[in-house]
Protein backbone atom coordinates (compact mmCIF):
# COMPACT_ATOMS: atom_id res chain seq x y z
CA UNK A 1 0.00 0.00 0.00
CA UNK A 2 2.99 2.40 0.76
CA UNK A 3 4.49 1.56 -2.39
CA UNK A 4 1.56 2.47 -4.62
CA UNK A 5 1.00 5.59 -2.64
CA UNK A 6 4.60 6.36 -3.26
CA UNK A 7 4.43 5.39 -6.89
CA UNK A 8 1.47 7.73 -7.01
CA UNK A 9 3.20 10.77 -5.58
CA UNK A 10 6.35 10.40 -8.00
CA UNK A 11 4.10 10.21 -11.12
CA UNK A 12 2.01 13.34 -9.67
CA UNK A 13 4.85 15.37 -8.71
CA UNK A 14 6.16 14.40 -12.77
CA UNK A 15 3.24 15.67 -13.81
CA UNK A 16 2.96 19.01 -11.99
CA UNK A 17 6.88 19.36 -12.59
CA UNK A 18 6.44 18.71 -16.46
CA UNK A 19 2.88 21.16 -17.36
CA UNK A 20 3.13 24.11 -15.03
CA UNK A 21 -0.05 22.79 -14.08
CA UNK A 22 -1.90 23.70 -10.37
CA UNK A 23 -1.91 21.16 -7.80
CA UNK A 24 -5.90 21.30 -7.18
CA UNK A 25 -6.47 20.39 -11.46
CA UNK A 26 -4.51 16.76 -11.00
CA UNK A 27 -6.49 14.51 -8.93
CA UNK A 28 -5.76 11.08 -8.98
CA UNK A 29 -9.06 10.77 -11.20
CA UNK A 30 -8.28 13.32 -13.76
CA UNK A 31 -8.29 12.20 -17.21
CA UNK A 32 -4.70 13.93 -18.00
CA UNK A 33 -4.84 13.47 -22.06
CA UNK A 34 -8.76 13.92 -22.33
CA UNK A 35 -8.03 17.39 -19.94
CA UNK A 36 -5.08 18.19 -21.88
CA UNK A 37 -2.79 18.05 -19.32
CA UNK A 38 -0.37 16.02 -21.30
CA UNK A 39 -0.49 16.34 -25.31
CA UNK A 40 0.82 13.32 -27.53
CA UNK A 41 4.58 14.64 -26.63
CA UNK A 42 3.78 14.53 -23.05
CA UNK A 43 2.58 10.83 -23.24
CA UNK A 44 6.10 10.13 -25.23
CA UNK A 45 8.05 12.08 -21.88
CA UNK A 46 5.95 9.62 -19.31
CA UNK A 47 6.57 6.60 -20.72
CA UNK A 48 10.17 8.04 -20.91
CA UNK A 49 9.80 9.00 -17.06
CA UNK A 50 8.08 5.01 -16.54
CA UNK A 51 11.14 3.59 -17.72
CA UNK A 52 13.83 5.54 -16.10
CA UNK A 53 11.91 5.63 -12.74
CA UNK A 54 10.43 2.75 -12.15
CA UNK A 55 12.36 0.60 -14.97
CA UNK A 56 9.02 -0.19 -17.10
CA UNK A 57 9.43 -0.62 -20.94
CA UNK A 58 6.31 -0.18 -22.64
CA UNK A 59 5.15 -2.11 -25.66
CA UNK A 60 2.94 -1.30 -28.24
CA UNK A 61 -0.19 -3.38 -27.89
CA UNK A 62 0.37 -1.69 -24.13
CA UNK A 63 -0.21 2.07 -25.67
CA UNK A 64 -4.03 1.81 -24.71
CA UNK A 65 -6.11 4.42 -22.82
CA UNK A 66 -6.82 2.12 -20.05
CA UNK A 67 -3.12 2.38 -18.92
CA UNK A 68 -2.60 5.70 -19.02
CA UNK A 69 -5.62 7.82 -18.94
CA UNK A 70 -5.48 9.17 -15.40
CA UNK A 71 -2.77 8.70 -12.37
CA UNK A 72 -4.73 5.72 -11.05
CA UNK A 73 -4.25 3.66 -14.13
CA UNK A 74 -0.64 4.78 -14.85
CA UNK A 75 -0.41 3.17 -11.48
CA UNK A 76 -2.15 0.29 -11.88
CA UNK A 77 -0.46 -0.36 -15.13
CA UNK A 78 3.37 -0.25 -13.29
CA UNK A 79 1.86 -2.52 -10.43
CA UNK A 80 1.07 -5.40 -13.25
CA UNK A 81 4.41 -4.56 -15.03
CA UNK A 82 6.11 -4.82 -11.66
CA UNK B 1 -32.22 34.51 -33.79
CA UNK B 2 -30.11 33.05 -36.66
CA UNK B 3 -31.93 30.99 -39.08
CA UNK B 4 -29.53 29.80 -41.40
CA UNK B 5 -29.55 26.40 -42.13
CA UNK B 6 -26.51 23.98 -42.16
CA UNK B 7 -26.78 21.63 -44.94
CA UNK B 8 -26.98 17.96 -43.48
CA UNK B 9 -23.98 16.43 -43.75
CA UNK B 10 -23.32 13.51 -46.53
CA UNK B 11 -20.27 11.72 -47.91
CA UNK B 12 -20.52 15.02 -50.98
CA UNK B 13 -20.66 17.94 -48.87
CA UNK B 14 -17.19 18.86 -49.81
CA UNK B 15 -17.76 18.75 -53.38
CA UNK B 16 -16.96 22.11 -55.00
CA UNK B 17 -19.87 22.58 -57.38
CA UNK B 18 -18.42 25.77 -59.52
CA UNK B 19 -14.42 24.51 -59.64
CA UNK B 20 -14.12 26.94 -62.76
CA UNK B 21 -14.93 30.10 -60.69
CA UNK B 22 -13.01 28.53 -57.61
CA UNK B 23 -10.28 27.99 -59.57
CA UNK B 24 -10.36 31.72 -61.13
CA UNK B 25 -10.39 32.68 -58.00
CA UNK B 26 -7.28 31.50 -56.32
CA UNK B 27 -5.65 32.64 -59.53
CA UNK B 28 -6.62 35.94 -59.53
CA UNK B 29 -6.09 36.34 -55.76
CA UNK B 30 -1.99 34.91 -56.94
CA UNK B 31 -1.62 37.61 -59.40
CA UNK B 32 -2.56 40.23 -56.88
CA UNK B 33 -0.63 38.57 -54.10
CA UNK B 34 2.38 38.08 -55.77
CA UNK B 35 2.72 41.35 -58.10
CA UNK B 36 1.02 43.51 -55.69
CA UNK B 37 1.68 42.17 -52.23
CA UNK B 38 4.65 40.55 -52.55
CA UNK B 39 5.98 42.84 -56.06
CA UNK B 40 7.25 39.60 -57.60
CA UNK B 41 7.61 38.36 -60.96
CA UNK B 42 6.52 34.82 -61.69
CA UNK B 43 6.97 32.08 -59.40
CA UNK B 44 9.55 29.32 -58.37
CA UNK B 45 7.65 25.62 -56.90
CA UNK B 46 9.05 22.95 -56.02
CA UNK B 47 7.48 19.70 -57.32
CA UNK B 48 7.65 16.13 -56.45
CA UNK B 49 4.63 14.55 -58.40
CA UNK B 50 2.18 14.51 -55.73
CA UNK B 51 -1.18 15.67 -55.71
CA UNK B 52 -0.58 19.36 -53.83
CA UNK B 53 2.46 20.47 -55.77
CA UNK B 54 0.77 19.64 -58.87
CA UNK B 55 -2.30 21.43 -58.57
CA UNK B 56 -0.13 24.35 -57.37
CA UNK B 57 1.79 24.00 -60.78
CA UNK B 58 -1.30 24.08 -62.70
CA UNK B 59 -2.54 26.90 -60.65
CA UNK B 60 1.01 28.97 -60.97
CA UNK B 61 1.02 28.19 -64.70
CA UNK B 62 -2.65 30.01 -65.39
CA UNK B 63 -2.26 32.82 -62.92
CA UNK B 64 1.64 34.19 -64.18
CA UNK B 65 1.46 31.80 -67.86
CA UNK B 66 4.15 29.42 -68.10
CA UNK B 67 7.25 31.09 -69.11
CA UNK B 68 7.03 33.05 -66.08
CA UNK B 69 6.97 29.94 -63.38
CA UNK B 70 10.39 27.96 -62.55
CA UNK B 71 9.17 24.01 -61.35
CA UNK B 72 12.20 22.56 -59.53
CA UNK B 73 12.53 19.06 -58.48
CA UNK B 74 14.50 18.48 -55.56
CA UNK B 75 15.41 14.80 -54.80
CA UNK B 76 17.68 13.20 -52.59
CA UNK B 77 18.63 9.63 -51.87
CA UNK B 78 15.74 8.30 -50.38
CA UNK B 79 13.04 9.97 -52.94
CA UNK B 80 11.22 7.38 -55.50
CA UNK B 81 12.29 7.71 -59.04
CA UNK B 82 8.39 7.48 -59.51
CA UNK B 83 7.98 11.15 -58.10
CA UNK B 84 10.98 12.15 -60.47
CA UNK B 85 9.01 10.87 -63.82
CA UNK B 86 5.88 12.27 -62.66
CA UNK B 87 7.26 15.89 -61.54
CA UNK B 88 8.37 16.19 -65.03
CA UNK B 89 5.51 14.68 -67.16
CA UNK B 90 3.56 17.74 -64.90
CA UNK B 91 5.89 20.42 -65.90
CA UNK B 92 5.28 19.28 -69.69
CA UNK B 93 1.49 19.19 -69.23
CA UNK B 94 1.24 22.54 -68.55
CA UNK B 95 4.21 24.16 -70.91
CA UNK B 96 6.44 24.99 -68.04
CA UNK B 97 10.22 24.62 -69.63
CA UNK B 98 11.80 25.80 -66.80
CA UNK B 99 12.19 23.17 -65.30
CA UNK B 100 15.63 22.05 -63.09
CA UNK B 101 16.83 18.88 -60.69
CA UNK B 102 18.45 20.19 -57.73
CA UNK B 103 19.95 17.11 -55.82
CA UNK B 104 20.21 17.82 -51.98
CA UNK B 105 21.89 14.42 -51.24
CA UNK B 106 25.52 16.33 -50.67
CA UNK B 107 23.69 19.19 -48.85
CA UNK B 108 22.10 16.38 -46.75
CA UNK B 109 25.21 14.62 -45.91
CA UNK B 110 26.51 18.00 -44.67
CA UNK B 111 24.02 18.47 -42.67
CA UNK B 112 24.48 14.78 -41.22
CA UNK B 113 20.95 13.94 -41.96
CA UNK B 114 20.92 10.09 -42.66
CA UNK B 115 23.81 9.75 -40.47
CA UNK B 116 22.02 11.63 -37.67
CA UNK B 117 18.90 9.75 -38.45
CA UNK B 118 20.10 6.11 -38.60
CA UNK B 119 22.37 6.61 -35.33
CA UNK B 120 18.70 6.85 -33.29
CA UNK B 121 17.45 4.15 -35.17
CA UNK B 122 20.01 2.04 -34.05
CA UNK B 123 19.48 2.39 -30.91
CA UNK B 124 16.00 1.59 -31.17
CA UNK B 125 16.71 -1.56 -33.38
CA UNK B 126 20.17 -2.35 -32.59
CA UNK B 127 21.03 -4.68 -35.89
CA UNK B 128 19.62 -2.25 -38.59
CA UNK B 129 22.05 -1.65 -41.28
CA UNK B 130 21.25 1.14 -43.25
CA UNK B 131 23.25 -0.07 -46.51
CA UNK B 132 20.09 -2.70 -46.69
CA UNK B 133 17.58 -1.92 -44.37
CA UNK B 134 14.68 0.18 -45.50
CA UNK B 135 12.72 2.49 -42.49
CA UNK B 136 9.75 4.60 -42.05
CA UNK B 137 8.04 5.92 -38.96
CA UNK B 138 4.22 5.53 -38.72
CA UNK B 139 1.57 5.86 -36.24
CA UNK B 140 0.15 2.32 -35.31
CA UNK B 141 -2.95 3.50 -33.05
CA UNK B 142 -6.69 3.49 -33.99
CA UNK B 143 -6.90 7.07 -34.95
CA UNK B 144 -10.64 6.43 -32.76
CA UNK B 145 -8.98 6.17 -29.83
CA UNK B 146 -8.92 8.73 -26.66
CA UNK B 147 -4.95 8.65 -26.18
CA UNK B 148 -2.64 10.65 -28.36
CA UNK B 149 -1.02 8.56 -30.83
CA UNK B 150 2.61 7.55 -30.71
CA UNK B 151 5.13 6.95 -33.43
CA UNK B 152 6.96 3.50 -34.17
CA UNK B 153 9.70 2.59 -35.86
CA UNK B 154 9.66 -0.04 -38.69
CA UNK B 155 13.16 -1.97 -40.21
CA UNK B 156 12.10 -3.62 -43.13
CA UNK B 157 14.59 -6.48 -44.06
CA UNK B 158 15.81 -7.37 -47.71
CA UNK B 159 13.95 -10.20 -47.34
CA UNK B 160 11.15 -8.48 -46.66
CA UNK B 161 10.79 -9.01 -42.78
CA UNK B 162 9.61 -6.53 -41.14
CA UNK B 163 10.41 -5.33 -37.27
CA UNK B 164 8.48 -2.35 -35.51
CA UNK B 165 9.05 -0.60 -31.72
CA UNK B 166 7.72 1.81 -30.50
CA UNK B 167 9.91 4.80 -30.78
CA UNK B 168 11.27 6.43 -27.16
CA UNK B 169 11.11 10.15 -26.86
CA UNK B 170 14.51 11.06 -28.18
CA UNK B 171 15.14 8.52 -30.85
CA UNK B 172 11.62 10.17 -31.95
CA UNK B 173 12.62 13.61 -31.38
CA UNK B 174 16.43 12.67 -32.98
CA UNK B 175 14.82 11.01 -36.12
CA UNK B 176 12.08 14.19 -37.13
CA UNK B 177 14.74 16.58 -36.25
CA UNK B 178 17.25 14.55 -38.82
CA UNK B 179 14.62 14.28 -41.17
CA UNK B 180 13.76 17.93 -41.46
CA UNK B 181 16.83 18.70 -42.92
CA UNK B 182 15.01 17.54 -46.14
CA UNK B 183 11.87 19.93 -46.09
CA UNK B 184 14.23 22.87 -44.89
CA UNK B 185 17.48 21.88 -47.61
CA UNK B 186 14.67 21.93 -50.31
CA UNK B 187 13.28 25.70 -48.71
CA UNK B 188 16.72 27.42 -48.86
CA UNK B 189 16.95 25.91 -52.77
CA UNK B 190 13.96 27.04 -53.35
CA UNK B 191 14.37 30.43 -52.01
CA UNK B 192 17.97 30.90 -54.06
CA UNK B 193 16.13 30.50 -57.12
CA UNK B 194 13.04 32.61 -56.45
CA UNK B 195 15.95 35.33 -55.34
CA UNK B 196 17.85 34.60 -58.54
CA UNK B 197 14.79 35.43 -60.54
CA UNK B 198 12.92 37.93 -58.37
CA UNK B 199 10.26 35.43 -57.90
CA UNK B 200 8.09 34.28 -55.26
CA UNK B 201 7.94 30.57 -53.81
CA UNK B 202 4.94 29.18 -54.11
CA UNK B 203 3.99 27.33 -51.31
CA UNK B 204 1.94 23.56 -51.49
CA UNK B 205 0.33 22.76 -48.03
CA UNK B 206 -3.09 22.13 -47.87
CA UNK B 207 -6.36 22.80 -45.48
CA UNK B 208 -5.30 19.64 -43.63
CA UNK B 209 -1.06 20.16 -43.18
CA UNK B 210 -1.28 24.01 -42.22
CA UNK B 211 -4.30 23.27 -39.71
CA UNK B 212 -2.99 19.82 -38.30
CA UNK B 213 0.65 20.67 -38.15
CA UNK B 214 1.62 17.80 -40.66
CA UNK B 215 4.68 20.60 -42.51
CA UNK B 216 8.10 21.32 -41.24
CA UNK B 217 8.55 24.53 -39.77
CA UNK B 218 10.48 26.70 -41.70
CA UNK B 219 10.82 23.65 -44.06
CA UNK B 220 7.97 23.22 -46.84
CA UNK B 221 5.98 25.78 -44.15
CA UNK B 222 8.43 28.16 -45.48
CA UNK B 223 7.13 30.00 -48.53
CA UNK B 224 5.63 33.57 -49.75
CA UNK B 225 2.05 32.27 -50.59
CA UNK B 226 -0.02 29.18 -50.18
CA UNK B 227 -2.62 29.10 -52.62
CA UNK B 228 -4.30 25.46 -51.45
CA UNK B 229 -3.86 26.52 -47.76
CA UNK B 230 -7.62 26.34 -47.47
CA UNK B 231 -8.54 23.69 -48.75
CA UNK B 232 -9.30 20.40 -47.70
CA UNK B 233 -7.14 17.35 -50.01
CA UNK B 234 -10.34 16.28 -51.51
CA UNK B 235 -11.01 19.75 -53.18
CA UNK B 236 -7.40 19.72 -54.21
CA UNK B 237 -7.82 16.47 -56.33
CA UNK B 238 -10.60 18.18 -57.42
CA UNK B 239 -8.77 21.26 -58.68
CA UNK B 240 -6.49 19.43 -60.15
CA UNK B 241 -8.35 17.09 -61.91
CA UNK B 242 -10.35 20.00 -63.32
CA UNK B 243 -7.05 21.70 -64.56
CA UNK B 244 -5.89 18.69 -66.49
CA UNK B 245 -3.04 17.45 -64.00
CA UNK B 246 -1.61 13.91 -65.44
CA UNK B 247 -3.96 10.96 -64.29
CA UNK B 248 -0.87 8.86 -63.15
CA UNK B 249 -0.29 11.67 -60.42
CA UNK B 250 -4.11 11.67 -59.51
CA UNK B 251 -4.28 7.62 -59.05
CA UNK B 252 -1.21 8.16 -56.73
CA UNK B 253 -1.88 7.41 -53.21
CA UNK B 254 -0.20 10.58 -51.35
CA UNK B 255 3.14 9.68 -49.33
CA UNK B 256 5.89 11.29 -47.46
CA UNK B 257 8.46 10.32 -49.78
CA UNK B 258 11.01 11.21 -46.54
CA UNK B 259 11.91 7.69 -45.41
CA UNK B 260 13.84 4.77 -47.48
CA UNK B 261 10.84 2.30 -46.70
CA UNK B 262 7.78 3.67 -49.07
CA UNK B 263 5.17 5.39 -46.49
CA UNK B 264 1.89 6.49 -46.98
CA UNK B 265 0.96 9.41 -45.40
CA UNK B 266 -2.06 7.90 -43.71
CA UNK B 267 0.60 5.70 -41.89
CA UNK B 268 2.58 8.46 -41.10
CA UNK B 269 0.45 10.87 -39.71
CA UNK B 270 -3.18 11.02 -40.56
CA UNK B 271 -3.97 7.31 -39.45
CA UNK B 272 -7.34 7.43 -41.84
CA UNK B 273 -7.35 8.07 -46.11
CA UNK B 274 -7.74 11.54 -46.66
CA UNK B 275 -11.40 11.40 -47.96
CA UNK B 276 -12.40 10.39 -44.51
CA UNK B 277 -10.12 12.08 -42.64
CA UNK B 278 -11.59 15.85 -44.43
CA UNK B 279 -15.13 14.64 -44.01
CA UNK B 280 -14.12 14.56 -40.33
CA UNK B 281 -12.35 17.60 -40.39
CA UNK B 282 -15.38 19.53 -42.33
CA UNK B 283 -17.90 18.36 -39.62
CA UNK B 284 -15.78 19.34 -36.42
CA UNK B 285 -14.94 22.48 -37.77
CA UNK B 286 -18.43 23.37 -38.99
CA UNK B 287 -20.12 21.79 -35.63
CA UNK B 288 -22.16 18.64 -36.96
CA UNK B 289 -22.40 16.64 -34.20
CA UNK B 290 -20.59 13.13 -33.59
CA UNK B 291 -23.87 11.40 -33.89
CA UNK B 292 -25.06 13.17 -37.19
CA UNK B 293 -21.15 12.27 -38.78
CA UNK B 294 -21.36 8.78 -37.12
CA UNK B 295 -24.68 7.97 -39.15
CA UNK B 296 -23.06 8.93 -42.49
CA UNK B 297 -19.51 7.86 -41.73
CA UNK B 298 -20.40 4.38 -40.34
CA UNK B 299 -18.48 4.65 -37.11
CA UNK B 300 -20.25 4.79 -33.57
CA UNK B 301 -20.93 8.64 -32.06
CA UNK B 302 -17.95 7.50 -29.79
CA UNK B 303 -15.69 7.20 -31.73
CA UNK B 304 -15.84 10.19 -33.91
CA UNK B 305 -15.84 12.12 -30.69
CA UNK B 306 -12.57 10.55 -30.28
CA UNK B 307 -12.01 11.65 -34.05
CA UNK B 308 -12.80 14.61 -33.05
CA UNK B 309 -10.81 15.08 -29.87
CA UNK B 310 -7.69 14.02 -31.62
CA UNK B 311 -7.93 16.45 -34.36
CA UNK B 312 -8.36 19.34 -31.58
CA UNK B 313 -5.35 17.76 -29.90
CA UNK B 314 -3.64 17.63 -33.34
CA UNK B 315 -4.43 21.13 -34.12
CA UNK B 316 -3.65 23.07 -30.67
CA UNK B 317 -0.14 21.21 -30.02
CA UNK B 318 1.20 21.84 -33.57
CA UNK B 319 0.28 25.69 -33.09
CA UNK B 320 3.62 26.31 -32.38
CA UNK B 321 4.42 25.61 -36.04
CA UNK B 322 2.36 28.23 -37.49
CA UNK B 323 3.50 30.85 -34.73
CA UNK B 324 5.67 34.08 -35.63
CA UNK B 325 8.37 34.41 -34.18
CA UNK B 326 7.72 36.35 -30.62
CA UNK B 327 9.02 39.58 -29.34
Amino acid sequence: MLQVIETKNKIREYILESTFDDVENITDETLIFEKGVLDSMGLLFLIEFLKEEFGITTNDDELVVENFESINNIVAFIENKL
Amino acid sequence: MNTTLKKPFTKDILHIDDIESVCNEIIAKMRTDVAKKLQRRGAVIGISGGIDSSACLALSAKAFGPKNVTAIMLPEQDSSDDSRNLAEELAAAFGVTQTLVENITGALEGFGCYRRRDEAISRVITDFDPSVDKSKIEIKQDPASSLPPAFSITVIRPNGEEVSKLLPVKEYLQIVAASNFKQRSRMSMLYYHAERLHAAVIGTPNKHEVQQGFFVKYGDGGADVMPIGHLYKTQVYQIAAHLGVPQGILDRTPTTDTYTAEQTQEDFFYQMPHKEMDLYWYGWENGYSAEEVSKVMGRTAEEVENIYKNMERKQKTTEYLRMKPIF
